[in-house]
């Protein structure tokens, strides 16, 4: 699974994800407004989230309604390595990835060994990141119910800053390096094999192309990107419970991404977090004083788009 | 063409003098007595989502408070200066934050809010970061006062007093019963609410000897409670503990009486239904004999009473723990504003950790904040009689001497 020599557009690629990274280290430059870097920090937040749904949903069709499950993994690990263990958090990192990318391969091996596809996937994944959840309801060491709050400790050796910029250039690295990957599999052998399964499988696997390793390899890739999602949301708010971690709400923010943005691009997740996240705080501000009316404008606005952009955003662009 | 007027110095000095006299109270009052500034209050609470019930009712009570004291003048020591509130809407700790950064930004002097324990430590630690004075209304998760933030306040009491208190009531009552109950089953949500409070009255009641037959956890929402109920039947406990909210806590005991399961007591710690008169004007029979340990005001207060009227003969509404527990927020914000003779962030937290207000009708005697939390806040134990909540414990705020075990 080598990378190939670069396909065209590589060089783009890299210059616009070389503009988004010194846009969110100039970020600070321009506006040291606590909401306005809280909500860069959400919408990276959620990019990242995306992304990690993407490699499998986007780039290899095949959609997961459970990647909160990866989530919630990276979540708990680093607040258990942290709080039971003593590890520190920039230790944690890359166990937290390997924990979601451990629990991707078990998923994945037994999804894709046993065949299951479309809606039967997206049913073991959803399935999963409940069996995951009533786990972390009756382990001790998780905390049960209660969950766990990560103590605070605002330096930055323990990954928690006293200012918000700390934790922009943190999640703004998680979404380079995520903008990196998506830009590997777009340009490598790796990413066409996988394109390939998504577009027609069969054929990919008379071509060759090793399906169950390749969805393997993706899962794995899923996984580990979400889990660091899941970090960063235990060192920003300090706090996780099972649904929290394991709930509805972030499998629903990992996918919504990168439909509305654009399955199977490199910048879709970007894009969608940023008109949703847009979209969510106008139409709150716009109604603020009568609850639920924003979300029930939020909610058509959406179903408008999801409409009338079956690419997405990309997409749209794209045509024309 | 344009004619320029003619001017001329005695004709600008007689035009200053009439602007001078206009600018005089004798002149446009109105403009010389400005207005002074008005107190930006952030009353946060989720009033959308899972939690959008006790969120409206959290803002209800904050409404009607900041409504009351800006029609009684403002605070005086400002010169009159109105609350403005700023509501906005947490239905989740990161949407708490936000919501914080923004009141920040918008030169809020103080936070009310979150009802939630998990949203409450989203939203006081992003206060902490601007020195924002954060009244706790609810969240009763002890961590929210235990993590050394010096802008925390909460004026209600939290999980460890709740359920000590919840404990030694039951075994008040217990022992004027002659010590008929030996067994309990405790039934609980699984967030940290229901599972925190299970855990506590665990380790605490064997050691007044109470025999915990089994603890019942059940998921939110859960609207079957047919198998948790046959289970309490073959357990057959003296007492039935529910922790968890409205809907589970009404289907809960709803199942339990079609099932005709009936132990000597219903013992809600915290529970969601058992103090609240929407649940009593709704199940009237059902609710009957229902203790419950929870937050509640003295019912010989005549302020406490107005209030209840005035909330139920708005359209819909019930008082409930939320509404005067917001409403009282606010209240000792009003103090602590008036004590500190300014507006400023720093002052505001210096006069509420000196607080002594006893302006309220909680049975709390004056506040005093020790490391944020209001030392003497403490939970009643209430008994649903007759259609109606009345207190039976402590002696000393009772209504009615408790009936237990109950004849139901």
């Amino acid at each position: 699974m080598g990378s190939r020599a670069p396909a065209t557009g590589l060089g783009r690629d890299l210059a616009v994800v070389a503009a988004i990274a010194t846009a969110i280290l100039l970020l600070p430059l321009g506006t040291q407004s606590g909401a306005a870097l809280h909500a860069v920090i959400l919408t990276l937040l959620a990019t990242v989230l995306g992304q990690g749904w993407n490699i499998l949903g986007g780039f290899g069709g095949q959609f997961s309604f459970g990647n909160a499950l990866f989530f919630g993994v990276g979540a708990y690990a680093a607040a258990v390595l942290q709080m039971r263990l003593g590890i520190n958090a920039w230790i944690a990192l890359p166990l937290a990835a390997a924990a979601g990318a451990a629990v991707g391969a078990l998923v994945g091996a037994l999804a894709f060994r046993y065949g299951l596809k479309g809606s039967y996937f997206a049913l073991v994944t959803l399935a999963f990141a409940e069996v995951f959840r009533i786990l972390a309801n009756m382990l001790p060491f998780t905390g049960g119910g209660v969950g766990l709050m990560l103590p605070l400790d605002t330096r930055a050796a323990a990954m928690q800053f006293a200012s918000r910029v700390g934790y922009l250039y943190l999640i703004g690295a998680f979404a380079v390096a995520g903008f990196l990957l998506h830009v590997w599999l777009r340009h490598s052998r790796f990413g066409a094999w996988l394109v390939a399964i998504r577009d027609n499988e069969a054929a990919a696997a008379a071509l060759g192309v090793d399906a169950f390793r390749v969805k393997l390899a993706a899962i794995v890739l899923c996984g580990a990107l979400t889990a660091t999602s899941g970090l960063f949301y235990v060192q920003y708010l300090h706090y996780i419970d099972p649904n929290i971690a394991f709930g509805p709400a972030f499998s629903v923010e990992a996918l919504l991404g990168p439909i509305v943005g654009g399955m199977g691009t490199v910048f879709g997740p970007l894009v969608g977090a940023i008109v949703l996240h847009a979209l969510s705080e106008s139409t709150r501000n716009l109604v603020a004083d009568v609850p639920g009316v924003s979300l029930a404008l939020y909610g058509a606005v959406l179903i408008v788009m999801v409409r009338y952009m079956p690419g997405g955003i990309m997409g749209l662009l794209r045509r024309r | 063409m344009v004619r320029r007027p003619r001017s001329s110095r005695r004709s600008f000095l007689k035009q200053s003098a009439a602007l001078a006299a206009a600018g005089s109270p004798l002149g446009f009052p109105g403009l010389a007595l400005a207005q002074p500034a008005p107190v930006k209050i952030a009353v946060i609470h989720p009033v959308t989502g899972p939690l959008a019930y006790s969120g409206q009712l959290c803002r209800l009570g904050a409404r009607i408070a900041i409504d009351e004291i800006n029609a009684a003048g403002g605070i005086k020591a400002l010169g009159g200066a109105k609350l403005e509130p700023i509501y906005a809407d947490a239905p989740s700790p990161q949407a708490g934050t936000a919501e914080v950064e923004k009141a920040n930004e918008a030169g809020a002097a103080a936070v009310v809010g979150a009802y939630a324990s998990a949203i409450c430590l989203a939203t006081t630690q992003a206060a902490a970061k601007h020195s924002l004075p954060h009244l706790v209304d609810v969240g009763v998760a002890d961590q929210i006062v235990e993590r050394g933030l010096t802008n925390v306040f909460r004026f209600g009491p939290g999980y460890r007093k709740t359920t000590s208190d919840a404990v030694k009531y039951l075994h008040t009552l217990n022992t004027l019963a002659g010590n008929r109950a030996k067994s309990v089953l405790i039934v609980h949500e699984e967030s940290l609410f229901g599972t925190g409070t299970a855990n506590l009255l665990s380790q605490e009641l064997p050691k007044l000897g109470f025999e915990v037959k089994e603890v019942i956890k059940h998921a939110n929402p859960t609207r079957d409670f047919a198998n948790i109920v046959l289970r309490i039947k073959t357990v057959n406990p003296d007492i039935v503990i529910p922790a968890n909210y409205y809907n589970e806590y009404a289907l809960l005991v709803r199942t339990m009486r079609q099932q005709g399961v009936k132990p000597m007591a219903i013992f809600s710690v915290l529970g969601g239904a058992a103090s609240s008169f929407k649940f009593v004007a709704e199940f009237p029979d059902i609710a009957n004999g229902i203790i419950d340990v929870n937050h509640w005001y003295n019912p010989s207060s005549k302020a406490a009473a107005a209030l209840r009227r005035k909330v139920e003969g708005m359209k819909d509404q019930y008082f409930t723990y939320e509404v005067f527990l917001n409403y009282e927020s606010v209240y000792l914000l009003a103090d602590a504003l008036e004590r500190a003779k300014s507006a400023r962030r720093d002052a505001i937290i210096a006069a509420l950790a000196s607080s002594t207000w006893n302006g309220h009708f909680m049975p709390y005697g004056p506040t005093q904040f020790v490391n944020g939390q209001n030392a003497g806040a403490e939970p009643l134990t209430m008994q649903v009689r007759d259609k109606d909540i009345k207190v039976v414990l402590p002696s000393h705020l009772a209504q009615a001497a408790p009936v237990f075990p109950w004849k139901g």
